[in-house]
């Protein structure tokens, strides 16, 4: 007579593989991640275009001087022309003369957010040639 | 009187949950975060309204409101950031130089780096901005 055949199912062993470690490292990158990672949200705006170099330095229409003061207003032949009224300004003469020329002269001592304030005006009024001047510091 | 035993929950299906949260977390902060090398001081970038989206890759020069400089994350003098930018744009010739500079910083610290770049043979300098009116 043949051996009696076992059909009992094996007991189940516990996983192999614990979670534990697997959290923990899950847990480590999370961390790593939510402190170096930074969250600003970051545009930019062009500095140097090469594209409209050639252009700009020989093109026909009118220009708008802006002079930017130490203390970040900008300055249309000697009248302050401060927020909107830059937009509303340079919007009138595009309008005019759409090949306009842009100059923005900063003072050195002006903030850095006044020169982009002055970029972004024209932008929205819709200048597509700007320049900003830089002065050599005398030696 | 027979004082039953209340059954314990499944110890695995509380540990799925967790690993869950912990994954959906670690996902949005991988994708919602930048990996920029960031300066050794601290940089609030000045507000416009006609940013386009900056893209990743290139080299970033940040600029504190005092003036000092730090090229991708290590603070540097003025001759140093401009080795460092040489040697990246003989790498790479359409190298992107981002001026991260601080929205009170003078022009005066800020300005003399465009031209700087440029003279090195940097075609692509952006401005840092951050969107306004958020």
């Amino acid at each position: 007579m043949a051996g009696a055949v076992s059909l009992r199912r094996p007991r189940r062993t516990g996983a192999l593989i614990t979670l534990v470690p697997m959290i923990d490292v899950m847990l480590i990158l999370l961390v790593f991640f939510m402190v170096t990672s930074t969250y600003l949200n970051l545009d930019m705006i062009p500095a140097v275009r090469p594209e409209a170099g050639g252009s700009a330095a020989g093109g026909s229409g009118g220009t708008v001087m802006i002079r930017i003061g130490a203390d970040g207003a900008p300055v249309v032949q000697g009248r302050a022309l401060p927020g909107e009224s830059l937009t509303a300004y340079l919007r009138d003469r595009l309008a005019e003369e759409p090949s306009t020329q842009v100059v923005v002269l900063p003072s050195g001592a002006a903030s850095t957010q006044a020169l982009i304030s002055v970029m972004d005006a024209a932008a929205q009024a819709g200048a597509v040639r700007l320049r900003v001047l830089r002065l050599e510091a005398r030696p | 009187m027979r004082l039953a035993r209340r059954q314990e929950p499944d110890q695995s299906e509380t540990i799925v949950a967790l690993i869950d949260v912990v994954f959906f977390l670690l996902v949005f902060f991988m994708l919602i975060g930048r990996m920029d090398a960031t300066a050794p001081f601290d940089v609030l970038p000045p507000e416009a309204e006609s940013g386009s989206d900056m893209p990743a890759g290139g080299a970033t020069l940040s600029v504190s409101a005092e003036g000092t400089l730090a090229f991708e994350g290590r603070e540097v003098t003025a001759g140093a950031w401009l080795e460092a930018v040489a040697a990246r744009l003989a790498e790479d010739p359409d190298l992107r130089l981002r001026i991260n500079a601080h929205r009170a910083a003078e022009l005066r610290h800020v300005l003399p780096l465009v031209g700087e770049a440029e003279a090195l043979g940097v075609r692509d300098v952006v401005l840092v901005v951050t969107p306004g009116g958020s």
